[in-house]
């Protein structure tokens, strides 16, 4: 099983790869965070590739993909649905919403106000959805991707820290280096196909590597090693909010995740530490105080430091 | 007299400073299985790499010691069935800990009186 996983993760960054440049690393993290059965939050300013690589994604991967654009006047009902009448039958009957896809993609999620961000929140952490007491399972996989753009202040709503940390990762999109964008250019002078990814996967076999990722082995040491970190996150004098139990939770499934794309059945320290940026910056807060102090650096650097004192087993 | 004095002063002064020398002599690094081998290199790369910091992974370590121009890609076998055995829960796998036992000697073995090496 190792082998293929890696070879599908090789599949799936190169059939991506056939309409999106330079961004092998996000495509990593949402494979990893789609067999760790997760979501993810996608940050970055308008135009660089954010819907393309989502979109691209579920495609390679066969799967459903819907989009809504959040704006301000956008319903819970527009969501995740409700009941509406039937003249026919003359009775209510539950009409679905997007929400029920295989991929969702919530496009400027901080545009919308909290009500209907948090109509997110049983989809999210229940994979289901519940409407004046009708409850509806969501299929098999179901993984948000939202986007923010982080330069917007004027009619957004950020994302309260209880609805971040139901975000198992943040991938920020930087904007491309010279070379990179020089290929993007050069892509775009004909016109980019969506066509043109191919589905490498199909649902069993997902199922089964979701599966398999469950299987691989987490030792006592490196659980106790997750602990002493989480412990560290939470005692930073620079940090107010260190991660949750369900950070530590979330990080151990995508470092399975990671471990098994990587050809192995078992975390590494490597595996916690490689992914632990990318699981736990975003669930940070910085201490106000400090940082104007001058004493605080970002969640990114705190973290890093952390990971650079406490000891993992060797 | 006085020079009896003397000499009994550098006795006093010297015999401290030759001992803590001895004590700290560095020793070749020597194994009999493959977790004690990476157990010695673990305490060679300490005392070769001070700055180093306390998290380092195998795999940082690995990095580090390439970029400084030590070659590893003789250990890189050994290294994956130590992983295995320390996170992957097997048994000791048999391999051949020769390159690792080097790569800590390369690095100028360890200090005597750091303990012991096997876990």
């Amino acid at each position: 099983m190792e082998p293929l996983a890696a070879e599908i993760r090789d599949k799936v960054v190169d059939e991506v790869g056939k309409v999106v440049v330079g961004r092998e690393k996000e495509i990593d993290l949402l494979l990893v965070c789609l067999l760790a059965r997760g979501h993810v939050l996608l940050e970055g300013v308008p135009g660089v590739s954010k819907t393309l690589v989502a979109n691209a994604f579920s495609k390679c991967l066969g799967l459903q993909f819907k989009r809504v654009q959040f704006t301000p006047d956008i319903l819970p009902l527009d969501i995740i649905g409700g009941f509406v009448f039937n003249l026919k039958d003359r009775e209510f009957e539950f009409r679905k919403g997007p929400v029920f896809t295989n991929i969702l993609l919530a496009d400027e999620i901080n545009r919308a106000p909290p009500k209907v961000q948090s109509a997110l929140l049983e989809s999210m952490q229940e994979l289901q959805v519940t409407v004046e007491g009708h409850t509806e399972k969501l299929p098999f996989p179901f993984m948000v991707i939202a986007t923010q753009n982080p330069l917007e202040f004027e009619g957004v709503y950020p994302l309260p820290e209880g609805q971040l940390d139901r975000f198992m990762v943040k991938v920020t999109f930087k904007y491309p280096t010279r070379d990179v964008e020089s290929s993007i250019l050069k892509r775009n002078l004909s016109r980019v196909d969506l066509n043109d990814v191919k589905t490498v996967l199909t649902l069993g076999e997902l199922e089964a590597l979701v599966k398999e990722v469950e299987r691989v082995n987490v030792s006592d040491e490196v659980l106790a090693y997750l602990a002493r970190v989480a412990e560290a996150t939470r005692t930073e004098g620079s940090l107010v909010l260190g991660a949750s139990p369900r950070a530590m939770v979330q990080l151990v499934h995508c470092a399975r995740a990671k471990a098994l794309l990587g050809g192995r059945k078992y975390v590494t320290p490597d595996d916690i530490k490689s992914i632990a940026s990318d699981v736990l910056t975003h669930r940070l807060t910085i201490d106000r105080a400090a940082a104007l102090k001058g004493v605080s650096r970002n969640p990114e650097a705190i973290l890093t430091g952390i990971l650079d004192r406490v000891e993992p087993p060797r | 007299m006085v020079l009896g004095a003397l000499l009994a002063l550098n006795i006093a002064l010297y015999i401290p400073l030759v001992l803590a020398a001895l004590r700290r002599r560095r020793h070749r690094v020597a194994a009999s299985n493959l977790a004690d081998a990476f157990s010695g290199l673990e305490l060679a790369l300490k005392e070769a790499v001070p700055d180093l910091p306390a998290g380092f992974t195998w795999e940082e370590a690995v990095a580090r010691l390439r970029s400084s121009g030590v070659r590893t890609e003789g250990m890189e076998g050994a290294l994956r069935g130590y992983e295995e055995y320390r996170y992957g829960g097997v048994p000791l796998p048999d391999l051949d800990f020769r390159e690792v036992v080097k790569v800590a000697n390369a690095l100028g073995g360890i200090t005597s009186g750091r303990g012991t090496l096997g876990r």
